[in-house]
């Protein structure tokens, strides 16, 4: 091996442990500082508890949304193209170039008790912000683009021609996009879920913002640790800090396989 | 079943793609839609499949007018030119992806499916996925996969355009002995003429989204009716301001009937010789010898020969060459 390889290694082990790896090792650490009984009991904590429910509602909500609007805009962006829809393909990556807390405040304008829809929603009687929807909403809006980001592309590459194709043969459209469209992409959608889903579940500014960060009702899981860490309670955030850590590496997992079966599917299609 | 197109009209955007397209494809003829890039071949086979709307016109198969009907009611099989396998299923499932839709029982799917198999020659890849295949196999699976509807029309788009040459010319009669077998009316793209020549009954010329010319291979050879038809389906040369297929003209030792020229190129082209000649006015024409004619004649650069049209000769459109 050349030794210009070798110290290019080493500059990037180095980078990646400084960056990813000690601050993870210091979670791992922090959470086991003060023994197992002592972790076994914070896990244990009432408003994590809540939090740790709370943050799997709204995944539980946001991702299938976000899945199902992943989807059906990359298909209506590919498949039939118009105007609207190239507005809406540019349009789509906002959520990545603005801050999330600019995504909170956005929302807040719109739909706050006095804002242009929410006025409306609080006549019929429904509460947006500060309660599980709006919640859900600033998680959907950080996360739009990540599922049709991943699809648009796949969808561009496989074509038609196997629609068509089913299409000749009898099929109905709902037929042809479950066992023709849904099946070519589904790990490349697949990998676009789990970084949804890791989106959601880390979402701090946007969810800050919309949901007042009220203990025991609206705080999500990272909201529950921002607020131990500023109650002086460092331990229990770094709790907190271990699920969602441990969550991520199930993620970043499920995303290597993804992405392998994802490679090995494109490499098959041009052998 | 007979595939009847009349006044079919397609734009794309400003673009005329076909124009009042009026045609009939004969039951159980193979016709080969034949055109340059761009002439509106494609499209119009997809009109056929339902696959595009037509702006005007109207497209009837056997009694039925299907013009408004979708592709999956038109019964017919489809095959593009990449053939488009179902690539996350297997070869048993491509082919019996047509017969599920149908809810054929599992029992009869499973006994069309082999038979459908043995006919393209597919019997032992059953439990192979397409990227398997050589493109071969991927265009008989192709065409097993249309054939399991049991369709009235089977429409090709360049079904043997991305194989290379020796696959190519054994799947062509291959494919024209099963259509043969089946007796189905088949329309197939191409945009090679020699291909078109060699399997057709019949063919359709297109040219800029206008029919040139339709009739047997044969006849639309050798009686083309227009300059393009007569340029399109093969080699032109010229003498005296007359086109003739080049095999048309015939040179001679100097001193026979004809008109004298001299020889500028000798170019051995495989079975084949062709010879360049120019004339006193400094107008070239070639012509194309067989072996045993150059050997006789053994045409050497800047020799003088003479060259005249063969006795039995078909008179083509009389144009300038230049």
């Amino acid at each position: 091996m050349k030794r210009s390889s070798i110290v290019l290694r080493c500059l990037v082990l180095v980078y990646v442990m400084a960056l990813l790896g000690l601050p993870l090792f210091f979670v791992f650490q922090q959470a086991f500082s003060h023994g197992w009984a002592a972790l076994w009991a914070a896990l244990h904590d009432h408003a994590m508890g809540l939090a740790i429910v709370l943050t799997m509602k709204v995944a539980l909500l946001a991702v299938p949304l976000n899945v199902v609007f992943g989807i059906g805009v990359s298909l209506w962006i590919v498949r039939r193209p118009s105007w609207l829809s190239h507005v809406v393909d540019v349009i789509i990556d906002v959520p990545l170039a603005i801050s999330p807390i600019i995504v909170g405040l956005i929302l807040e304008l719109a739909y706050a008790q006095s804002g242009w829809f929410g006025s409306t929603f609080a006549r019929l009687g429904w509460k947006v912000m500060f309660s599980l929807p709006g919640i859900v909403l600033a998680s959907i809006f950080v996360s739009l683009p990540l599922v049709s980001r991943q699809v648009i592309p796949l969808l561009r590459e496989v074509g038609d021609h196997q629609e068509q194709t089913a299409a000749t043969l009898g099929a109905k459209p709902t037929r042809i996009f479950f066992t023709i469209t849904l099946r070519s992409i589904a790990w490349t959608a697949a990998y676009g879920v789990t970084l949804t889903l890791a989106r959601v579940i880390g979402e701090y500014g946007a969810v800050l913002i919309v949901s007042g960060n009220i203990a025991l009702v609206t705080q999500t899981l990272t909201l529950n640790i921002g607020a131990n860490f500023e109650n002086f309670n460092a331990y229990q955030g770094f709790v907190g800090a271990l699920l969602l850590a441990m969550v991520s590496v199930m993620v970043l997992v499920f995303i290597g396989v993804a992405r392998h079966r994802m490679e090995r599917k494109r490499h098959d299609s041009f052998a | 079943m007979t595939v009847s197109l009349n006044g079919v009209t397609k734009t794309f955007g400003h673009r005329l793609v076909l124009d009042n397209i009026t045609e009939s494809f004969a039951d159980g003829q193979l016709t080969a839609l034949l055109g340059p890039s761009g002439s509106g071949k494609s499209t119009l086979l997809k009109i056929v499949a339902g696959l595009t709307p037509l702006d005007s016109g109207q497209v009837v198969i056997g009694d039925r007018d299907v013009t408004h009907a979708p592709a999956r009611d038109r019964h017919i099989g489809f095959c593009f030119q990449d053939y488009a396998p179902f690539r996350h299923l297997s070869v048993f499932d491509n082919v019996a992806y047509g017969l599920k839709v149908q809810r054929v029982p599992r029992d009869e799917r499973r006994r069309q499916v082999e038979e459908l198999l043995g006919l393209v020659r597919l019997e032992d890849f059953a439990n192979q996925y397409p990227h398997h295949l050589s493109g071969g196999q991927r265009q008989r699976m192709a065409l097993a996969r249309a054939l399991a509807v049991k369709p009235d029309v089977l429409l090709l788009d360049e079904p043997f355009a991305a194989l290379d040459a020796q696959v190519r010319s054994e799947l062509r009669s291959w494919v024209r002995s099963l259509q043969r077998d089946l007796g189905i009316t088949t329309i197939l793209v191409t945009h090679d003429q020699s291909e078109a020549m060699e399997i057709a009954d019949r063919l359709v010329i297109l040219n800029d989204g206008k029919i040139e010319q339709a009739g047997k291979p044969s006849f639309v050879y050798d009686h083309p009716a227009t300059d393009f038809v007569a340029g399109f389906l093969g080699p032109l040369t010229y003498l005296d301001g007359i086109a003739y297929r080049p095999h048309e003209l015939e040179v001679g030792a100097f001193g026979e009937a004809g008109e004298n020229v001299r020889v500028t190129d000798v170019t051995r082209l495989g079975f084949e010789v062709r010879v360049t000649l120019e004339n006193a006015r400094g107008e070239t024409t070639w012509v194309q010898l067989t072996h045993d004619e150059a050997r006789a004649l053994n045409p050497v650069v800047n020799q003088t020969l003479v060259v005249r049209a063969r006795a039995e000769h078909s008179v083509l459109t009389r144009t300038s060459q230049h």
